[in-house]
């Protein structure tokens, strides 16, 4: 998923850097006082994910955790993914410093997707919760190959190959990352539900 | 307390994939290096996996394009020399992938003219030992033919070191790294927290 420096060209890095500052301002003025320990923790566990390895297909993939910040943080995960990515690039030399604004592009956009899809159907208390919180991380992978593959037809000139290419190494990671999401998703409803997006407006406290 | 046993097992996930998660491939390295006339590469990505069918692209320092191939099961790619210039190999190993290498011309510049003269120099050298001409006379060896020996005997006896140093920039992202990443992450939030909190006028509550 990180698109190593050198391989893209000028004016996809400056979009990428464009789209991803007018993101993280707009997720940094959504993260207020409370939700700001939540947004570090899932930065950090975003930040570590990447070390999980699936050694699935030709080359091994990881986890990225995109849609589960998408739908725990909505904008807020724009900034709390360009900060493990920063870190990641300047400790791992994973992605890197130049391409840091795309690959923020790439995973974020993917998250807050998922948070405007699913949002509403993970409070369902149904079997319907669990469904939309397993599209919900598998989307989010998805979507975050379908980016890849558009920031490289700039450069390849061969986005169906590459986009499907991206989508079927990480299909395992699609479908680990969904069963991530929705033990997750349903283990906060059980342990703290008020984190979950929406949930404090639509429920009335009852003792 | 909910609170609590949130944080809590959070962390214990943390662990629990710091524990298990230790090789990754997100990282390639392209290593090259110069022997006689030849240029050697290798391509890996960082969990020790080489690089099959990966594309190979030589340019000197003006973008030009010299010459290009591609990496066998191996990971490794060799070519001769094009011209006297600084080399920049660049790996493209698909999907996003890639890194590069530059071959500074001060490990090239001698070689395409010597080599002609090393391997004549050789050549001689291994006829007159053919003809059991080997009593080691000073006239003989004389100052170019040493150097030309030592550096055949360096070349050798450096290849393993090479590659242990390769290996060695290839290591993934060790412990303190993960942690300090971590720390980094969670000292931003502390400042991020500090600044909203002196917008609200001190007045949050801490």
């Amino acid at each position: 998923m990180h698109i190593s420096e050198g391989v893209l060209s000028g004016g996809v890095l400056a979009s990428g850097m464009a789209l991803s500052a007018a993101g993280t301002y707009i997720g940094l003025k959504q993260i207020d006082y409370d939700k700001m320990p939540q947004a570090a923790i899932l930065s950090a566990a975003f930040f570590v994910a990447s070390l999980v390895h699936v050694p699935i297909g030709p080359s091994s993939t990881h986890l990225v955790l995109n849609g589960l910040m998408g739908i725990l943080l909505g904008w807020g995960a724009v900034p709390a993914i360009l900060v493990a990515l920063l870190l990641q690039g300047m400790l791992f030399q994973f992605g890197g410093i130049t391409t840091l604004g795309v690959n923020t592009v790439i995973m974020a956009t993917p998250a807050i997707i998922c948070y405007y899809l699913f949002r509403h159907m993970i409070l369902k208390e149904s079997f319907a919760a669990n469904i939309s919180g397993f599209a919900c991380g598998f989307l989010s992978v998805f979507l975050a190959g379908i980016l890849v593959g558009a920031a490289l037809m700039f450069t390849e000139k061969g986005f169906f190959e590459i986009a499907v290419a991206v989508i079927l190494a990480n299909l395992p990671v699609m479908i680990i990352e969904g069963v991530i999401t929705v033990s997750c998703i349903a283990f906060l409803k059980k342990v703290q539900p008020e984190i979950l997006p929406g949930f404090s407006a639509k429920m009335v406290y009852q003792g | 307390m909910l609170k609590k046993v949130f944080f809590l097992s959070i962390f214990s996930i943390i662990s629990i994939l710091l524990l298990s998660g230790t090789a990754l491939a997100h990282k390639v390295i392209i290593f090259a290096y110069v022997e006689g006339d030849t240029v050697y590469t290798e391509s890996k990505f960082s969990g020790g996996k080489k690089v099959v069918n990966g594309k190979i692209l030589v340019y000197d320092l003006k973008e030009r394009e010299l010459l290009k191939g591609k990496t066998d099961k191996n990971g490794e790619f060799f070519f001769k020399i094009p011209e006297k210039t600084a080399l920049n190999i660049v790996l493209d190993a698909g999907m996003g992938h890639g890194n590069s290498w530059t071959i500074p011309l001060s490990e090239i510049e001698n070689i395409p003219e010597n080599n002609k003269e090393k391997k004549e120099d050789l050549h001689k050298i291994s006829l007159l030992e053919q003809k059991r001409e080997l009593k080691i006379s000073a006239p003989f060896l004389n100052e170019k033919k040493i150097e030309i020996m030592i550096e055949k005997a360096l070349d050798k006896k450096l290849k393993p070191i090479m590659r242990i140093l390769i290996e060695e920039r290839e290591k993934g992202p060790d412990v303190h790294d993960i942690f300090s990443g971590i720390g980094y992450i969670f000292g931003l939030a502390g400042v991020a927290s500090y600044i909203s909190f002196r917008k609200r006028g001190g007045s949050g509550k801490l």
